[in-house]
């Protein structure tokens, strides 16, 4: 077999007890990786007591690789993390890029479960095979930057291969709960507070390394792969723009159809673009490429503010999500700010996405005098307003003031504010959306209703399929004619994008940016080459599916209903011009389209039988037995 | 036949928008910033334009197939009309190759910018030339109580 590294590693924070456990076969032939592997092993560790705090010693973690993870291909440099989420009470997860995935597997280790709680600042040093749980105590209280600086220059001489680190910043160690988990600076497991999981295990970073490498089965047909799609990606203008500008290369193409949200989701136009768009971004703060390990497509950069106000050293460029998040929802065209409010979250380790939504948030409550300069602590929380944007970050990224009110996410927030607040929320299972707007593609409605983490444009394909990036031709919902603005057809579609694309993102861990040219044919025969396993697109369809209802499921044990498959009002208000005018999700429709084909009950719930039938008969007994099956 | 009657019909839609683009100084000065010179290549019906802006102002030449051409951008009249009201999901057209764009991409990215305000100024044209029957926006009115 090829692939694995074949070990996974299990680490008692409370005892200091370290295993190390050959991967079962079969269990990969089942699971093939990533989340898959994840989150049954979550799953079989939690099931004799579901209720578990997050933030308890007793609330397993599981970091885990795919099969491709290490392989020299474009798109597969990513690894997994996974466990209930302290920001939603659901199970949550993330999807990283980078280079730890790959150092984790050098040192012979396709994943981490992590349990317990250590007495003290700790983290775990891997070389090989010498795994230990090491004192953190100098790097707590350090930021991402630094502590992963000064860890990679104190363990250097400690194995042959300098490793990587993968830390929490501030914010998990205080368990902000969107806080986040930073790998080199940039490479984010940003969303569900994963972070802050850490911080309760008192786990500052993980450090690995390795002397192997990732081997295929068969290295002479994955070269062949190689090599056809060297010009599929020549052709793809979707990766040339990647290449070019990154991500927020969206902004002006999402623009046009109505895609980016303005001022928390009130407006569809708005010439602050031109100002935080990529061509502004690579005059004014561009500042080199990066990439994550074996990818050409380089779709990492970085920036640098030389002065002024929000003055940064060349670090992380913010990506897409972020430049939207802090820049159009808050109707902020300071790039500069946009930049240095970045820098925080990344420093701190916060999740962008929560962190600007929350504020843009804030911004409306303020607006509409339901907070007030004594709430905010004399800032002036006004849209637009940079310097109080930037200033309102770092009050959350420590706690400080009304920051730690706002530290709680947006839902939490708006408990605490209380009148309307709830009326200018954009969360779905206490997630604030992503900075895609279903009503410019009505299946993004369905696919934040009901993904297993909350509001979510990665928990599935669709984005990439309804949005068009994607095109999977052996899949005939995958590549049917759409109609625009229309509700119709978009159940069938989420329940294909979730199936195949829990194959794709979540256990093969392809990137779904660096990956997206790929058709279903490629995807399946590198994984098959890479293992030497011989899967059919439709057993891969097939794990895929067991995979998204071992995720759905994990949440309704959680407590997750129907009501928590809705979106809030703000996203389902109409639109009076711009692209996307007159156009509205038909939620009713599509939420009962789906819960037929996903044979749901009426409480959101998949039925005994088709759990059984997907292979999770333990997880049936839990949901509708409420025993430990 | 698409919905354009004829090849000449398409022609003197479609180039004269890009000539009234031209005109327009707010979107002419970034197009000729950008010195590219895009040959469009329609079909259904059968065209060829040249837009060049490599010179002192935009120069729009129909059946130029001489010209080199810094980028080519093949697609069919239909989906060239639809793009212009803003109505074609560009990542879904180059990705179905309903699109296919061919030169330095960056550079046409880049233009997407420049060419927005286009985008309302296409139906005011059609109405403002004659072309009321080729206008598909159909403005949506919020409804009455």
């Amino acid at each position: 077999m090829g692939g694995y590294a074949g070990q996974l590693l299990y680490i008692d924070l409370t005892s200091g007890l370290i295993e190390k456990k050959p991967l079962d076969m079969d269990f990969a032939r089942k699971y093939i990786g990533g989340l898959g592997f994840g989150a049954r092993i979550y799953l079989d560790l939690i099931k004799d007591n579901p209720d578990v705090d997050p933030l308890s010693p007793e609330n397993p973690f599981v970091l885990m690789t795919g099969p491709l993870t290490g392989l020299k291909m474009d798109g597969v440099a990513r690894w997994t993390v996974g466990t209930r989420s302290p920001q939603t009470g659901f199970w949550g997860d993330a999807n990283v890029g980078g280079f730890f995935g790959t150092y984790l597997k050098f040192a012979g280790y396709d994943g981490l479960v992590i349990t317990g709680q250590a007495a003290k600042p700790s983290y775990i040093f891997i070389n090989d095979d010498i795994v230990e749980i090491r004192d953190a105590g100098v790097y707590w209280g350090l930021d991402t930057y630094d502590a992963n600086d000064r860890m990679t220059e104190d363990l250097k001489g400690q194995s042959k291969r300098t490793g990587q680190v993968v830390c929490i910043g501030p914010a998990g160690e205080n368990r902000l709960c969107f806080a986040s988990i930073i790998n080199n600076k940039r490479h984010a497991a940003g969303r569900t507070g994963m972070g802050a999981v850490w911080g309760a295990k008192n786990l500052k970073a993980i450090y690995a390394a390795g002397s192997g490498t990732v081997a295929a089965a068969y290295p002479e047909k994955l070269k062949e792969l190689k090599n056809e799609l060297k010009s599929v990606y020549e052709e793809s203008i979707y990766i040339a723009a990647l290449t070019a500008s990154g991500t927020p290369a969206h902004i002006d193409v999402g623009a046009i159809s109505g895609d980016v949200p303005i001022k928390n989701w009130q407006m569809t136009e708005w010439d602050g673009f031109n100002e935080i768009g990529p061509v502004n971004i690579e005059e004014k703060i561009f500042a080199g490429n990066k990439t994550c390990y074996g990818c050409s497509v380089a779709c990492k950069k970085d920036a640098e503010v030389k002065d002024g106000p929000y003055k940064m050293a060349k670090g992380p460029s913010p990506e897409y999500e972020t430049v939207v998040s802090f820049g159009s929802m808050c109707l902020n065209d300071s790039l500069e700010s946009i930049a240095r409010a970045n820098e925080i979250c990344n420093r701190y380790g916060m999740d962008t996405i929560t962190c600007g939504a929350t504020i843009a948030f804030a911004i409306e409550c303020f607006e509409n005098g339901l907070i007030t300069e004594t709430d905010t602590d004399g800032l002036q929380l006004t849209w637009g307003n940079s310097e109080a944007i930037v200033a309102m970050t770092e009050k959350i990224a420590k706690k400080e003031g009304f920051g730690a009110v706002l530290a709680e996410g947006s839902a939490k927030a708006a408990a605490k504010i209380g009148k309307n607040a709830a009326d200018y929320l954009t969360t779905v299972k206490g997630l604030e959306a992503p900075m895609h707007d279903p009503r410019s593609a009505h299946g993004y409605a369905l696919a934040y209703g009901v993904s297993p983490r909350g509001a979510c444009h990665e928990a599935s394909l669709n984005f990439n399929v309804e949005g068009g990036a994607m095109f999977v031709p052996e899949i005939e919902t995958l590549s049917m004619v759409l109609e625009d603005h229309s509700s119709e057809n978009r159940a069938e579609l989420n329940v294909a994008c979730q199936d195949y694309g829990m194959f794709f993102s979540s256990c093969a861990v392809y990137c779904n940016l660096g990956a997206v040219p790929l058709n279903a044919t490629q995807a399946v025969d590198m994984v098959n080459f890479a293992t030497g396993f011989d899967f059919t697109l439709e057993e891969v369809i097939d794990i895929g599916r067991r995979v998204w209802y071992l995720k759905r499921g994990l949440s309704n044990l959680f407590g997750a209903r129907a009501d928590d498959d809705r979106l809030p009002k703000r996203l389902m208000t109409r639109m009076e011009d711009g692209p996307t005018a007159g156009s509205l999700p038909d939620m009713d429709k599509m939420l009962a389209e789906f819960y037929a084909l996903r044979e749901f009950d009426d409480n959101g719930v998949p039925k005994k039988a088709i759990l059984e039938k997907v292979g999770l008969a333990d997880l049936a007994a839990l949901l509708h037995d409420g025993k430990n099956g | 036949m698409g919905m354009f009657e004829s090849a000449e019909k398409f022609e003197e839609i479609l180039a004269g928008f890009f000539r009234h683009m031209g005109a327009t100084k707010s979107i002419a000065d970034k197009l000729l910033a950008s010195k590219l010179i895009i040959r469009f290549n329609y079909t259904d019906p059968d065209l060829v334009i040249v837009v060049d802006c490599s010179g002192d102002q935009i120069d729009v030449r129909p059946h130029d197939t001489e010209t080199k051409a810094i980028v080519e951008m093949s697609m069919s009249a239909e989906v060239a009309h639809r793009f212009w009201f803003g109505k074609v999901n560009l990542t879904s057209a180059l990705t179905r190759k309903e699109m296919v764009a061919k030169g330095p991409i960056p550079k046409v990215l880049k233009l997407l910018p420049a060419v927005q305000p286009a985008y309302a100024m296409y139906p005011q044209y059609l109405d403002a030339n004659g072309y009321e029957k080729y206008n598909i926006t159909r403005a949506y009115r919020p409804p009455t109580a």
